[in-house]
């Protein structure tokens, strides 16, 4: 009898389990049908878009909406959050196996990957070159991140100007204040760093083990980067060895430490492990984490490269940009929407800058009355106005396709030569392994 | 005695402390769901008074709800599917006589080396053409067959004495009543084993889902801890509590099912 139960509750289980997917199978299917038929319906006045972070981009996108709402009340905006590698994978399963109707009118994308994706999937993305958006308004080393071929495929967003943040009350107890930090060189840098480390026992800055960051950011402040006219540029490269030496001296100082991982670097400066943080103005959101650090931060531009033509103490760190799909049933409206929003309205950017910090990389959001706030928790200075103008001066480069790929070799590069590799042998191996890579 | 007591200690003790560092990052884990972020990234060990603080943060933050019931659906019904279909591959493969069946049994072997990640773009393409995209079938199909599941069934029904099977064919009864009434009550340790290893995959699948599974509405738990990582600034307290959450539902499987899978895993037979 009991077995004859059991075998019972098998097949009913077996039953229910099978008659659970079609059914559910169906119901997804009239759901997505439900759901197509309202897109064909609704095609002329609703937009889809991925992209990540809730309390910053989806924030910032839904104030776009909220914008563009009052001169289209119609309009209905969808966002769907991504995180940024989940864009990236969907992305390219969706377009290698040719289901581009899965994919939304508009994404954001990581700066460091538009070279990337533009050219390997260039029939994806609109061209906005005439779309009617002023791309002079941006900072110009934006939009060449998203230009390929002469043509400008994104809408550029949140600025990765790069920063110095450095606690005042350390700098104060080793003699020092945050203008001593403005318009340095790197060897200035270091020599304070060396005298504050000596003075208080706390490094100035923390990095994550085998993150080519900073070394990339002393690249683009000379205007150079690992590609040089498509071509790679790695041991041929005298910016890049500086940068290297720079930041091999920065570790073997003591003037910064390398931690493991990117909780762990986020936890040097909330816990007061070291004086500071330098790279994109993003970064000063996870500074003002901790309430003891109020009114204790200040915030400078970046030391430059030594003996290096053309150095500045600006360059850009991160950031993202949006594009609009070319599968997407409503090109002109994604066009048009972020025409009159991100390119276009500086009552967003003056929105999102007070609850999200989120800066802006068009120029005239700049007039907005919240970029002139004094921030307390950098201690009243006008943080939002001083990186805008770092903005301007940031030299342009070119990411180019293998940008990933050189930034992950020039990364284990850097870890190999402070583990007592010869500087020469191992650029020589990372260059040979973005070569692989690149199929030369 | 003396001598016995010593072995003992020292046996209570390795056991103790392998035990400790096992358990710790599980401790860990929910005790950091109780405390402010920056106390997680101070490393804070002991409980906090935040876990209210970081529940309603969560709670704001995501669809912690309906992320549980997509990951529960999807999981259990992949994971009853695979066993059942993976226990009868596996007791075909030991039973019947077919010439080919040792080198097709070395072929579904020889899948196991294939990363999924290589076949995860024909299989939405296939999918894509088949309608399937944005359905439980489609999140479904790819676990229902497992190498690794129809190569433990295989292995039990090794040991499963064939003198039952005859003797059970002899007194008339079916194929399916054989499997259904002798092999499955008779090595339920393995399906246990089976159950918790299906379920915990299935849980923490995370790559198919996320590109057959286009909709917001139709995200899973493991989707959902990645996007509470994604942006510029983590809240590490609320995000230890959606990982604390996200555990749970293995850890009762793996409690529950805990003794069988000891059996099963071993290899006893009763």
């Amino acid at each position: 009898m009991k077995r004859k139960l059991g075998l019972l509750l098998v097949i009913t289980m077996v039953i229910t389990m099978l008659n659970g997917c079609g059914s559910n199978t169906n119901t997804n299917a009239n759901t997505d049908a439900d759901a197509s038929n309202k897109k064909e319906e609704s095609k002329s006045n609703e937009l889809t878009v991925w992209c990540w972070d809730k309390n910053f981009n989806i924030y910032a996108m839904n104030e776009a909406a909220k914008i563009y709402q009052k001169d289209h009340p119609d309009f209905k905006l969808n966002v769907v959050e991504t995180a940024w590698d989940d864009v990236q994978t969907k992305l390219t399963t969706a377009v290698t196996s040719g289901q581009t109707d899965t994919l939304p009118d508009i994404l954001l994308m990581q700066d460091n990957a538009l070279a990337k994706n533009i050219t390997n999937y260039p029939d994806t993305f609109v061209d906005l070159t005439n779309s009617g958006i002023d791309f002079s308004q941006f900072a110009q080393y934006k939009t060449a991140l998203s230009t390929v071929n002469n043509k400008i495929y994104g809408v550029p967003f949140d600025s990765g100007t790069a920063v110095t943040a450095l606690r005042t009350d350390i700098l104060e107890k080793a003699g020092y204040t945050i203008n001593d930090f403005k318009d340095i060189t790197w060897s200035r840098f270091i020599e304070i760093g060396k005298d504050v480390l000596k003075k208080t026992g706390m490094p100035l800055l923390s990095s994550q083990a085998g993150s080519p960051d900073l070394v990339m950011m002393m690249l683009q402040s000379a205007g150079v980067w690992a590609f040089k006219d498509g071509k790679l540029s790695i041991t041929d490269n005298p910016v890049l060895q500086k940068a290297v030496d720079t930041y091999v001296e920065l570790v073997k100082s003591g003037v910064l430490i390398e931690v493991n991982n990117w909780d762990q670097y986020i936890a040097t400066f909330n816990t007061g492990k070291v004086a500071g943080a330098m790279t994109g103005c993003w970064i000063l959101a996870s500074v003002q984490a901790s309430d003891e650090q109020k009114g204790k931060w200040a915030v400078t531009n970046i030391p430059k490269l030594d003996g290096i033509d053309n150095a500045t103490n600006y360059s850009s760190v991160g950031g993202s940009s949006w594009l609009v799909l070319s599968n997407s049933k409503n090109k002109d409206l994604a066009v048009d929407f972020l025409s009159k929003t991100f390119a276009g309205s500086t009552d967003l950017y003056n929105t999102i800058l007070k609850t999200s910090s989120a800066i802006a990389t068009w120029g005239p959001a700049s007039t907005a009355t919240n970029y002139g706030i004094a921030h307390e928790y950098f201690g009243g200075q006008k943080i939002f106005e001083d990186i805008i103008e770092y903005g301007k001066k940031v030299p342009k480069v070119s990411y180019g396709v293998y940008n990933y790929e050189a930034r992950d070799a020039i990364g284990t590069a850097i870890t190999k030569i402070i583990s007592g590799t010869d500087k020469d042998s191992a650029l020589k191996e990372a260059e040979s392994t973005v070569k692989f890579q690149m199929g030369q | 005695m003396i001598k016995k007591r010593i072995s003992m200690i020292v046996e209570y003790f390795v056991l103790i402390l392998s035990s400790a560092i096992a358990l710790f990052p599980i401790f860990w884990t929910f005790t950091s769901a109780t405390n402010k972020s920056i106390d997680v990234l101070a490393g804070r060990v002991l409980p906090g008074a935040k876990l209210f603080e970081n529940l309603h943060n969560l709670l704001k933050a995501a669809n912690v709800g309906q992320a549980m019931l997509n990951s529960s659906k999807y999981s259990i019904l992949t994971t009853l599917g695979s066993v059942l279909i993976c226990s009868i591959a596996g007791y075909a493969f030991e039973v019947y006589y077919t010439r080919a069946k040792n080198m097709l049994f070395n072929v579904l072997l020889l899948s196991m080396m294939i990363p999924f990640a290589a076949t995860m773009i024909p299989l939405y393409t296939l999918f894509g053409k088949l309608d399937l995209l944005n359905t439980t079938l489609g999140f479904a199909l790819p676990s229902l067959s497992t190498a690794l599941l129809i190569f433990l069934f295989r292995q039990c029904a090794q040991s499963f004495p064939k003198s039952i099977i005859e003797s059970a064919r002899i007194d008339g009864a079916s194929e399916i009543r054989i499997f259904f009434e002798f092999f499955m009550p008779i090595n339920r340790h393995t399906f246990a084993a089976g159950i918790t290893v299906a379920f915990m995959n299935n849980w923490n699948n995370y790559l198919w889902p996320l590109i057959i599974m286009q909709t917001p509405t139709s995200r899973t738990m493991p989707q959902l801890i990645a996007n509470l990582t994604s942006g510029y600034v983590t809240d590490y307290g609320m995000l230890m509590l959606a990982v604390s959450i996200s555990i749970l539902p293995t850890l009762v499987v793996f409690l529950i099912l805990q003794k069988n899978f000891i059996e099963g895993i071993t290899g006893a037979v009763r």
